[in-house]
Order: C-alpha cells, then sequence, then structure tokens
C-alpha cells in the first residue's frame, strides 16, 4: 500500500541559548530509532532561553532547520520543540476520586478522570501547562502502583508533577516556529527531554538527579523510585562564566570563551597559582597575560554557586530527605575541567558525568553533552509517536497532503 | 459536642464591642483552639469564625461561625501537613473565603504555621482580603523546635510568604514555653497555654485598632512594629504577656505578675526586643492616673531602651476588673553572629533628621580645651554603660549625631582632631558612581536569588581579589 510505505521521520528542536540545532530521526518498523542527522546554527539574541530579539532568533530556527533538511535529503513539517526558561516552575499535585461501581474495581475511566481533574487544576494567573507528568496512584489501604487497571478500592488517588510556565513566553517561542511554517506537534521541557537521553529505567528507579547545564540556564530534574519527583530551571548558565571572565579579567567576549573552554577550570590548584596563560594578540587586540588563579577563582566561584542553589533547592523537596541516588551532569557547560570534583564537594551524593543512550546512526553525536536535550527530545518524540493512534483513511491522507503542502510552503 | 449557651458577659443585651470593624478567623486547628479561648474567656460581641478541614476539629469547637472545609477532598479527614492539598481544598472553598473577608475593616487571622490547612487558607484569604482594601493581620504560632525541621521548614516558608502580603504578621515561638513548668507536666497544657495567649494578644489587637479608647493608637502602631514595612526579618518577634486583676490590686503587683509571664522567662530576649505596646482596659472606675501609674510601674521594671505605646479602652463588662497585655516586638533586622552562630538584631540606623544647614568644620571638630555643656539627654538611652562623667561634649553634637546616622559612642574625652575625626564612623556603604553592569544580560529578565541578582559576576559579589 502507498500510505503505509511512509517513513516514520520525526523532528527534534532546540532553540538554545548558545546554538538552535534540529535533530531528524526515523522510528523503524521495530520500534527503535536512528538518527539520521542534525542541522545546527549559532544562536542569536537569545538569552536564557528567551527570546530577546525575534527576527534573529527566527533567522537562527530557520538555518539550523535548513540544514538539517540538507543533510538528511528530508522535508521538515513538523517539530517536536523542547521548552525551557527560568519562567518555568513545577510543584508536585494529588487528585482522589471515588470508585463507585461494583466491586469497586478500577477501570480506564477513572484513570481518564484524575487526568482530567489534573488538567483542570487552577495555574498562577498568565501560566500554561506544559506537562502533567503521573508519579503514581494509590489505592485506599495506601498501596503505590503504576497500573491499578483491575484492582480494587473504595478510592484512587493520583499523584502528579505538573510543569508550567509563563504563557506569554511559551508562545513567543512556538510561534517563532510556526511563523516559518513549520507545524508544533508537541514540546517538551527540556530537563524531562534530557532525562530520556541518558538515564535507563533502572537509573530512575534507583534515584537520580540529572542537571543540564546549558550556554543560559541550569535545568534540572530528579526521579525517585522511576517517577519525576522535582525540577527546576535557574536562569544561569555556562554564559555567565563567561560573562563574569569578561568582566573580571578586562577581555573580549570571544576571547573570554576560547579561555574557559582551553585553559579554565572550576577547581584551584594552589600549585598553578603563579601560572600565567598567555592571551595571543589579534589584530585589534594587543598580547596578554593573565592570572591563572584568578581565571579559576572566577570560575570557580560561579559554577560553586550554581551547584549550591541547585542544591538547596533539592534540600527544599520533600524527596530528598530519602533520595540515595546519583547526581548526573550533563549538557554543553559540562565540559569544563573540574566540574565532577566541584560537584562531589557539593553535593552529598554520587557525581557522574551523564553518557547518552545509545542509537542507530553517527556515533560523533552520542558524545557531544551539548546534544543530550536534543537526542533526548527525539526519545521523547519516538515514546510519543508510538503511543499515538496511527492515523488512517483519510486522516493518514490529510496528514500527507498537509507535509506535502508544507514542503511546498503553501500553508 | 459542646453547647454554647449564651449568657453571663455574652448575653445579646451586651453592645457589640467590635461590630464587624474586626473580623477573627481561627484557621486551622490551631487557630480554632485560640478562637475557643477567645469565647470562653474574652470579650462578647467578636466576630470570630473557625475554618479547618478536619470534623474533629470544628466539632470541638465552641465558636458558634464554624465551618469545615473540603469535605469533597479529605472527608473530614484533614490534610495531614499537606500543603499541596489544602490549596486544592482553598481552591475549592474559593466563594466561602470571598464571602468571609467582605463587610470588615481589619481581618486578624490566627493561625499555627506548621499547619497545611491553616497556612493555605491564609495565604488566600490574605489576597482577597487585600482585594476588598481591608487590613490583615497575621498571628502565627511557630512549632515546637522536637516538632522536627520539617514542620519548622514549612513555618518558615509561611512566615515569608505571609510577611511578603500580610499588612502586618505577628509571630509568637511555641518553643518559648518549652521549659514551662506547665508544658513539662502535659504537652498539651503547653498547647493550651499558648492557645490563650493567642486569643489574649488578638484581644490586645482589636483594642488598639478599634479606636474607641480612653487612650487610642491605631493600625499604624501595630504596623510600625509587625508590618512588612518593620524591617524585621526574624521568625519570632513578638513576645506577649497579659494580667488581670482587680480594681483594687495595686500596680506593682499587676506589673509583677505580668513579667512572670510564660513567654518572658528568657532573659536572652530583652537583648532582642526593642518596642512594647500595653494594652490597658478596665471599668468607668479606671482613671488616666490609673493607667500611668500602671505604664511608670512597667517601665521601671523594662530595659531603658524600650519605649512603651500605650492603649486603654473602657470596658463595662469587665466588672471591676483591670486588664493588662503587653505586646513586645523586635523590628530590627537580623543578622548572623559569626562567632556564635546565633540570630542577633541589628540596631537600626537612626533616621537621618532635618537640622538645617550642615555643621561647619569648627563645629565638628571643635577646640577641645574649653568645657562645654552635657548634650540634651538622648530619647532613647543607651542599654549599654552610661558614658564616663568625665566626658565633655559640645552643643553642635547632637546635630553632628543625627547627620552621621550612626556614631560611635564616646567613652573618653578627645586629645586632638585627628582622633575627633575618627570617632564618626557612617555604617553607609560608599556610594557607586557607576551602576554596576550585567554585561551579556543586560537585555534579559534580571535572575534574582535571595535577593541577589544573578547576572552579576559571583566573584564581585562575594569580594573576591581577582589579580588583572
Amino acid at each position: 500500500m502507498f500510505w503505509g510505505k511512509s517513513r516514520n521521520i520525526i523532528v527534534a528542536l532546540e532553540v538554545g541559548s548558545t546554538k538552535v540545532a534540529a535533530a531528524v530521526g526515523e522510528i523503524r518498523p521495530d520500534g527503535t530509532l536512528a538518527l539520521l542527522g542534525i542541522g545546527e546554527a549559532a544562536s542569536g539574541q537569545i538569552r536564557k532561553c528567551e527570546i530577546v530579539d525575534f527576527e534573529v532568533a527566527q533567522g537562527c530556527v530557520r538555518d539550523a532547520l535548513a540544514e538539517a533538511e540538507q543533510k538528511t535529503d528530508m522535508v521538515i513539517a513538523e517539530v517536536y520543540l523542547a521548552i525551557s526558561g527560568a519562567h518555568v516552575r513545577s510543584s508536585n499535585t494529588r487528585v482522589t476520586t471515588l470508585i463507585g461501581n461494583d466491586g469497586d474495581e478500577i477501570s480506564h475511566e477513572h484513570l481518564q478522570e484524575l487526568q482530567d481533574m489534573a488538567t483542570a487544576q487552577p495555574l498562577p494567573t498568565d501560566h500554561a501547562i506544559v506537562h502533567h507528568l503521573l508519579q503514581h496512584y494509590v489505592l485506599d489501604d495506601g498501596t503505590k502502583t503504576d497500573n491499578p487497571i483491575g484492582l480494587a478500592s473504595k478510592q484512587l488517588t493520583a499523584h502528579f508533577h505538573q510543569v508550567y510556565g509563563l504563557a506569554t513566553r511559551l508562545q513567543t517561542t512556538i510561534r517563532c516556529v510556526k511563523e516559518l511554517s513549520i507545524d508544533v506537534k508537541n514540546y517538551a521541557l527540556s530537563s524531562y527531554a534530557t532525562a530520556q537521553a541518558v538515564l535507563t529505567r533502572n537509573q530512575k528507579n534507583l534515584g537520580a538527579v540529572v542537571i543540564n547545564l546549558g550556554g543560559g540556564i541550569s535545568d534540572y530534574i530528579a526521579y525517585q523510585k522511576g517517577a519525576v519527583v522535582h525540577t527546576g530551571v535557574l536562569g544561569v548558565g555556562g554564559d555567565h562564566l563567561t560573562n563574569d571572565i569578561v568582566s573580571g579579567l578586562k577581555i573580549p567576549y570571544a576571547k573570554a570563551e576560547t579561555l574557559k573552554k582551553s585553559e579554565g577550570s572550576v577547581i584551584l590548584n594552589p600549585a598553578e597559582a603563579h601560572d600565567r596563560i598567555t592571551l595571543p594578540g589579534s589584530y585589534n587586540f594587543e598580547e596578554r597575560q593573565i592570572h591563572r588563579d584568578s581565571l579559576n577563582t572566577i570560575m570557580q566561584a560561579r559554577q560553586a554557586e550554581i551547584f549550591e542553589i541547585i542544591l538547596e533547592d533539592l534540600q527544599s523537596a520533600p524527596f530528598w530527605h530519602e533520595f540515595s541516588g546519583t547526581v548526573y551532569i550533563t549538557g554543553g557547560a559540562s565540559q569544563v575541567k573540574g566540574l565532577v570534583e566541584l560537584a562531589s564537594q557539593i553535593f552529598p551524593c554520587p557525581v557522574e558525568l551523564a553518557h547518552q543512550s545509545p542509537f542507530d546512526g553517527d556515533q560523533n553525536y552520542g558524545r557531544r553533552p551539548d546534544l543530550s536535550t536534543l537526542l533526548g527530545l527525539l526519545q521523547y518524540a519516538r515514546q510519543a509517536e508510538m503511543e499515538l493512534p496511527s492515523a488512517r483513511g483519510f486522516a493518514r491522507v490529510g496528514q500527507s497532503l498537509r507535509k506535502a503542502l508544507a514542503s511546498m510552503k503553501l500553508i | 459536642m459542646i453547647e454554647f449557651t449564651q449568657d453571663g458577659p455574652f448575653a445579646e443585651k451586651v453592645d457589640h464591642l467590635f461590630p464587624d470593624r474586626v473580623r477573627i478567623l481561627g484557621l486551622g486547628q490551631t487557630g480554632a483552639a485560640a478562637c475557643d479561648q477567645l469565647v470562653l474567656h474574652g470579650r462578647p460581641g467578636q466576630d470570630l469564625w473557625v475554618f479547618d478541614s478536619d470534623q474533629l476539629t470544628i466539632e470541638g469547637s465552641v465558636v458558634p461561625n464554624k465551618h469545615l472545609l473540603g469535605a469533597k477532598l479529605v472527608h473530614g479527614m484533614g490534610c495531614a501537613g499537606d500543603i499541596e492539598l489544602a490549596r486544592e481544598i482553598v481552591v475549592q472553598e474559593e466563594n466561602k473565603l470571598a464571602h468571609v473577608v467582605r463587610g470588615c475593616d481589619f481581618l486578624i487571622l490566627l493561625v499555627g504555621l506548621a499547619g497545611a490547612t491553616g497556612v493555605a487558607l491564609a495565604e488566600r484569604l490574605i489576597e482577597l482580603t487585600k482585594e476588598t482594601g481591608a487590613k490583615v493581620i497575621v498571628v502565627g504560632v511557630q512549632p515546637f523546635g522536637f516538632e522536627g525541621w520539617t514542620r519548622r521548614e514549612k513555618a518558615i516558608e509561611a512566615i515569608a510568604a505571609m510577611r511578603r502580603e500580610a499588612d502586618s504578621v505577628l509571630v509568637l515561638s511555641h518553643d518559648r514555653l518549652a521549659d514551662h513548668p506547665s508544658t513539662a507536666k502535659n504537652i498539651r497544657h503547653g498547647f493550651h497555654l499558648m492557645h490563650g495567649l493567642l486569643a489574649k494578644t488578638v484581644q490586645a489587637l482589636a483594642q488598639i485598632v478599634c479606636k474607641r479608647g480612653l487612650i487610642q493608637l491605631s493600625f499604624a502602631d501595630v504596623r510600625s512594629l509587625y508590618g512588612r514595612y518593620a524591617g524585621s526579618e526574624a521568625l519570632e518577634n513578638c513576645w506577649v504577656s497579659h494580667v488581670e486583676g482587680d480594681m483594687r490590686d495595686c500596680a506593682e503587683d499587676l506589673v509583677a505578675e505580668l513579667m512572670e509571664g510564660a513567654l518572658l522567662a528568657d532573659e536572652a530576649i530583652w537583648k532582642q526586643i526593642d518596642h512594647a505596646i500595653v494594652a490597658v482596659s478596665g471599668t468607668r472606675h479606671l482613671g488616666l492616673s490609673d493607667v500611668q501609674e500602671m505604664v511608670s510601674v512597667l517601665k521601671d521594671r523594662l530595659p531603658a531602651n524600650i519605649p512603651i505605646a500605650t492603649s486603654a479602652s473602657l470596658d463595662e463588662e469587665n466588672h471591676e476588673k483591670v486588664r493588662m497585655s503587653v505586646l513586645f516586638a523586635m523590628t530590627a533586622p537580623v543578622t548572623v553572629d559569626t562567632s556564635h552562630g546565633a540570630l542577633v538584631p541589628v540596631k537600626k540606623n537612626r533616621p537621618i533628621a532635618e537640622t538645617g544647614p550642615l555643621p561647619t568644620k569648627d563645629e565638628l571638630e571643635p577646640p577641645i580645651t574649653e568645657p562645654v555643656p552635657q548634650p540634651a539627654k538622648p530619647s532613647r538611652p543607651p542599654k549599654a554603660k552610661p558614658a564616663p562623667a568625665k566626658v565633655e561634649q559640645p552643643v553642635q553634637m547632637e546635630e553632628v549625631e543625627a547627620l552621621t546616622l550612626e556614631a560611635e559612642p564616646v567613652e573618653a574625652p578627645v586629645r586632638s582632631s585627628a582622633r575627633t575625626k575618627s570617632r564618626f564612623v557612617a555604617k553607609q556603604e560608599e556610594m557607586q558612581f557607576e551602576a554596576p553592569t550585567r554585561g551579556r544580560f543586560e537585555k534579559t529578565h534580571e535572575t534574582m536569588y535571595r535577593g541577589e541578582n544573578l547576572d552579576q559576576p559571583t566573584f564581585r559579589r562575594r569580594g573576591l581579589k581577582i589579580k588583572v
């Protein structure tokens, strides 16, 4: 059948502070994911994952998508979008329903009712929901379960972790993509997407915190017994380290960025206290000597502060008192030297650099921590696609027509 | 259920003392218990309401106007400390709460700060009351230390949230009663004692804000001590004592009993307390001279640096009784004393007085060889050891002290002009002529955390030295 032979292509898009990246993947008939290619463009006028200049940012998105299309020879009509920003908040909530039928047997309708109740929960003014992540169900005798269908109980309580953000800022990011005639099929919180790339089911069960150190923000997510128990976004990231170097050492931003990556460390080594680093001159910059100690002091102070704030937030959450898992660090800003050592000094639990789950395709992408959110979003998209009821008949025709028209820029 | 009969002071013939202007709401278990004390031992005519999600609390309360909330959600079982669940209840009962805040000028909320229902209700009621333009005073009580760090953290969060929104927040601490003999015998006695104190506090507050007294104070006096503009960041900022005696009792005995109040047992509190409000009420036989005598005796018993504001009112139903309540307050901001790790109040800067033209150099550095008269006695004498009798200061010193915000105490005669300069050390930080830049993040929303702008370099905020 002609329509049945079409490939199941999914596209993930991340509009970050450092770069805009789009990953194109294919869901194979056996359910596995193959990465076909990634298009990237340096971000312009995007700070802390929020768009400062709409037209410039839209240009970056267009460039990234165009590169992805060129590399994969695909036409992108719809994307899954990563959402983040310091405006994103989260909370844990629970809803309860009475099981009124004969035998008090829990059915799909009850779960749907709980889901509807959770969706109807009021949010702060001007905020819109991003996720309702189910944690677990609790029966009337206190038993926790992930699947209560068929069990008997007088009442059923569902615990959710809800993530929400300022509606206007969420809309701006989505509009930035939609105005390019690209449909946003769904979106996911960046940290939640990252966790899909770097955590296995076992790690989620044992307890894990994933900290994604991005350019403009640092977001984190905590899992306990397989469920999301806490998420957070701190509007401070790797760009702040660079900005601090610019401010402290009085050097241009580009030089500071290079210096941070090549020489910087977040651990102070007394043996290097008197070392000096030579900054090569250029046509408008005279060669200079920098105290290594100063560079590392600036970076250490900022990075330690980021970790301390995250730890403080985690400690304020109820789950932390019984948390016995591991902290995994990833993201573009996790590549600075001494990061795990510093984090180990601050977090009272094991700390590791995160590694991405294997996938089919170019393995070079898998070694880049700055792509963990994007690749995690592909995993999220794969899961979402597989859970969706497949379009049949006219719906599938309509879907394909929409893709074709989009490729011709008619809609 | 306890049946409440309206007789004695609660009979209908009695005029309402606080008609609708002041509405008192007991929220949660603690609030309900305190309101019960108001009904049983308080004045008649108070506009009392009680709300909780626990059916046992509601059924046990003697307050006629009581409401069980969230019955559909928790079936009268309470929230068991789950603040999220309590907030869900508040959302469900929004209409009921909106009705409560209408038609009053002052809303006094009684709440246990570690409870879920009380805190969630208080948060929402404060918001609703602000919409109506009425003033909100929160009287909260911190949990005992042994109740656990989690409950204490909840209380700290609740205090911070309420201080942001409410007009005044009075926080009492259960821990003050930990060593009290009645608490040592039975913890319930401790709770009972605190509920009684909360009731007396509310009664005194109601008297102050109602402006019907013999000597009047107003809501502004309360707000200046406990309001969000008072500068107090301390968790516990209120200490209360109450005494009730016969009109024939002498003032010394009454004040002596007052000073033996359960919350005043720890002498360390006198280092923190910096203001006091006294509320006296009695029958028509209570005269101004009686009030004056009582306050005078009280002043003698208190540290000299505590100013006292007094409110007095007549209460026909007091049956030859005189009641005296004192609310002590700490308004100074708190810092961490690193040497002892304890919270200590920082003395507030004195306001800059308008003293006309600035003093000349000669005035600032007067010739010290000539003896000059002593300055007038300051309105707030220093608590520390008095200056030696030999100290001689110029007349202009009073003006200079007001201008320099905080002058070091003079301990010895000044011998040189250089020494004179060093005596005046302003505590104000140096003014920054150049506003700090946020560099790359100039156009973005500021990332604030605990009052710090995280877009500013960390090393600069922490004062780290950088070699360029």
